[in-house]
Order: C-alpha cells, then sequence, then structure tokens
C-alpha cells in the first residue's frame, strides 16, 4: 500500500503554531450557502434519529479538523503556488461543511476542539503531504458510514460531501506528485478506526491554549 | 433542479462541441466545459432545490435496474479509454490517465457484471467520433463523462440497498478521483463546489443518450 496515512505525517522538526485563532471573515458566503444546502435537504427530517446524529458529529469533527487546518495554513501564508490555491478553495469548501453539519444538528452540534498542527501549515511539502492524509481519511470515514445513515435526505447530503473529499484528495494527490487515483476501489474506514488514526496525530489538543478573540494585539 | 439540468447540458454542449466542430480551439473546448464548473460553483450551494430522488422502496429488483444504469456509464468510459489508447494520440499525463483510468473502469465494469449476473444488459456499441484521437477533446470529455459518474451514483445512493450502497460507494469516489484529476490536468477547478450535484436515473439516460457515443442497443 503506497496510501499516506495521518500516521505517517512528519510531526518531526515542526516548528510551533503562531496562535490558535482561526479566521472565518473570507467565504462566509459559501459557509452560508452550505447551510442552506444541507438545512433545506434535511428540514423535513428535523427529529433525526440518535444514530445520525451521532454520525453527523462525527463527520463535523473531520471538517473541522479540515476547515481549520486549511484555514491556518491560509494565515500563515508559507504555502505558495497552486498549493496556497487549493489550501483557499478547499478550505472554503470544509468551512462550508462544517457550518452545514453545524446549522443541521443546531444545538446537537459537538463545539470545535482546540487543534496544532505542528508546523504542518507552514511547510509546503508538509502541508501537502498531511492534506492528502486528511482528504484520504475523510473519504474513507465517509463511505464507512453511508450505509448505516438511516435519513434518505442526511445520506443525500454525505454522499455529495463524500465524492467532493474525493476530489479533494485526487487534486491534493496531483500537487503532490503523486497518482492521484491509485486503485479501481476505494476502501472504507470504521469510525473506531479513524479516531484512533486522528488521536495518533496528536493534531487536536485538549483544551484551546489561547481563548482570546484576536491574535496578540502588539507584537513589539 | 434547473442549475443541475445545466450542468448536464453545458457537459452535453462541451462534448458535442469536441465531436463535430472541426475548428474548435483548445480555448473554446475549455470555455465550453468551464461554463459547466461555473453551473457547479452557482448552484452548488442550493441542494434545497434537488429533484427528489428517491423513486420507490428499496428491492433487490430496484437495484439490478440501477446497476444497469451505471454499468451503462462504466462500460462507456472503459471504452472510451480504451479507443483512445488504440488510436494513440495522447502523450504524456494525458496518456498516462488514460492508461490507468482505463484500468479502474474496466474493473468497475467486471464488478458490475458479476454482480448482475445474467441479469446485466448487453453493452451497446460506442462510437466516440474523433473525441479520443484530440487531445483536447479527450480531456474534455473525459471530464464530461467522470463528472456524470458521479453524479450518477451520488443520485441512486438513496435508492440502492445497504449492502449495493456499501459496494457503490467504493466506486463512486474513484469516479469523483478521476474527475479531478483531468480537470486538474487541463486547469480547470478539481472540486468546483462544496458538493456534487446528484442525477436521477431519467437525467443520466437522458445525457448518454445527448453525448451521440451510444450507437446501437448490444
Amino acid at each position: 500500500m503506497t496510501h499516506l496515512t495521518l500516521d505517517q505525517v512528519d510531526r518531526d522538526g515542526a516548528l510551533r503554531e503562531a496562535g490558535s485563532r482561526l479566521p472565518r471573515k473570507r467565504f462566509l458566503g459559501l459557509a452560508a450557502g452550505g447551510a442552506a444546502l444541507l438545512g433545506g435537504l434535511a428540514a423535513p427530517a428535523g427529529a433525526a434519529k440518535s444514530s445520525d446524529i451521532a454520525i453527523l458529529n462525527y463527520a463535523l469533527t473531520l471538517e473541522y479538523l479540515q476547515a481549520a487546518f486549511y484555514t491556518e495554513t491560509e494565515r500563515v501564508a508559507a504555502v505558495k503556488g497552486q498549493a496556497a490555491r487549493a489550501a483557499r478553495v478547499v478550505g472554503a469548501v470544509e468551512r462550508a461543511h462544517v457550518a452545514a453539519f453545524r446549522n443541521l444538528l443546531g444545538r446537537k452540534a459537538i463545539k470545535q476542539p482546540s487543534f496544532d498542527f505542528r508546523g504542518t501549515t507552514e511547510d509546503q511539502q508538509a502541508f501537502l503531504k498531511t492534506a492528502v492524509a486528511f482528504e484520504d481519511l475523510a473519504v474513507a470515514a465517509y463511505k464507512g458510514q453511508a450505509h448505516l445513515i438511516e435519513s434518505d435526505a442526511i445520506l443525500a447530503a454525505a454522499v455529495s460531501i463524500h465524492s467532493v473529499e474525493a476530489r479533494h484528495a485526487a487534486w491534493m494527490r496531483h500537487l503532490f506528485g503523486i497518482r492521484p487515483a491509485t486503485s479501481a476501489f476505494d476502501e472504507s474506514k470504521s469510525k473506531a478506526e479513524i479516531l484512533r488514526i486522528v488521536q495518533s496525530t496528536s493534531f487536536i489538543v485538549a483544551r484551546p491554549r489561547t481563548r482570546g478573540r484576536g491574535g496578540p494585539r502588539f507584537t513589539g | 433542479m434547473r442549475r443541475l439540468t445545466l450542468q448536464l447540458l453545458d457537459h452535453e454542449a462541451a462534448a458535442r462541441a469536441a465531436r463535430t466542430d472541426p475548428g474548435l480551439t483548445r480555448t473554446r473546448l475549455l470555455q465550453h466545459a468551464v461554463v459547466g464548473g461555473g453551473a457547479f460553483i452557482s448552484g452548488g450551494i442550493l441542494l434545497g432545490g434537488l429533484p427528489p430522488l428517491a423513486v420507490g422502496a428499496r428491492s433487490p429488483e430496484q437495484d439490478v435496474r440501477i446497476l444497469n444504469l451505471v454499468l451503462l456509464l462504466e462500460e462507456m468510459e472503459a471504452a472510451f479509454y480504451a479507443d483512445a489508447e488504440e488510436r494513440g494520440a495522447l502523450r504524456g499525463e494525458l496518456a498516462e490517465f488514460a492508461r490507468i483510468v482505463g484500468d479502474h473502469e474496466r474493473a468497475h465494469v467486471a464488478f458490475l457484471r458479476d454482480a448482475l449476473g445474467a441479469r446485466a444488459e448487453p453493452e451497446p456499441r460506442f462510437d466516440f467520433g474523433d473525441t479520443t484521437s484530440h487531445p483536447d477533446r479527450f480531456a474534455v470529455t473525459a471530464a464530461m463523462l467522470e463528472d456524470t459518474g458521479v453524479a450518477a451514483y451520488n443520485g441512486q445512493a438513496v435508492n440502492l440497498t445497504k449492502p449495493v450502497l456499501k459496494a457503490a460507494a467504493k466506486i463512486v469516489s474513484v469516479e469523483a478521483k478521476h474527475a479531478a484529476w483531468i480537470r486538474d490536468i487541463v486547469g480547470q477547478p478539481a472540486a468546483p463546489d462544496a458538493t456534487d450535484k446528484p442525477a436521477t436515473e431519467r437525467q443520466v439516460r437522458a445525457a448518454v443518450t445527448r453525448t451521440g457515443f451510444v450507437k446501437a442497443a448490444g
């Protein structure tokens, strides 16, 4: 298997993340649109089953992770060229997914965890490698849940996001210089497998390092 | 619904132009295709306006009909890439794309035929005109075919029984990777929207007809 996994993401020599602020002012239009999309779909199914709620919150966790990663990459601005463009576009989409799931879940939505991407947003190659791993992971995760979803509306939305994650995976692979589609069939991963991999990255940290809304007011 | 139709129509227009317009330049071909991308972007956020996707209670009989629908698409793709390889007009990464993706599509056809057994419909005869002998036409047509494959699988997710859905999910993401790959090769947005629009069976069959690639029932 040549598939990258998050386990393989290089965490050595990582520069410390400069701050935990995740600016959200850009692409609000897209995010709002994403919310309208899922909200519209699920409107009749106001009372989703608890198993579907759990799946939605699981998906939301992965989308939080991705959105924060791309948003931070864009803010740090160390990634250049086509990769920077991809980070911007994909980041906007992941934020739209987050907004849509949060909207759909309402008060049942889990809160966003704090992240420490351990320098992977500050280096071109580390960024691409991590992006490939994140996108492959998301594809395997959605694929593992599709047949478990009870609501048709949520299923229709989930599969339409699943294939977008696959597009992202191929795009990031292409930018990283590896084959975008390696086999005729993509395998799924269970929730337990995915969460184990996510945990192994140490990207999710126990508590926020700072609770401030902005960065440092003065730097000198 | 209007947006989704528009998106498919734009792809069809691109494919038609690729087939019939002898003076078509790369720029104009890409313009055709980019219109499709634009429709993705502007229409993408309005899933609320989707056509009803569920057509009836899930059943093994319904699975057969749906698997035959995607079999037709997979056969068209497999034949398209085989034709392109045979003509030998592709170079570099496009040639690599045709070879690798062709392998995947043939594996999908074999998988679906195996699943359908005696209930698989016979393969029709295809004629791809000169879309397989010009690199730019090949690329635009490949993107159209792969995007249509993604839309078709996504549109049927709610109609499949769970075991078949599980299997189909292993294929659709590969189609999406193909779509993103060919789009990125030709400098189009690889993932132009936050969600991939699903297509109904009727829309997919209409799109297949309008390509003009199906010459005779098998």
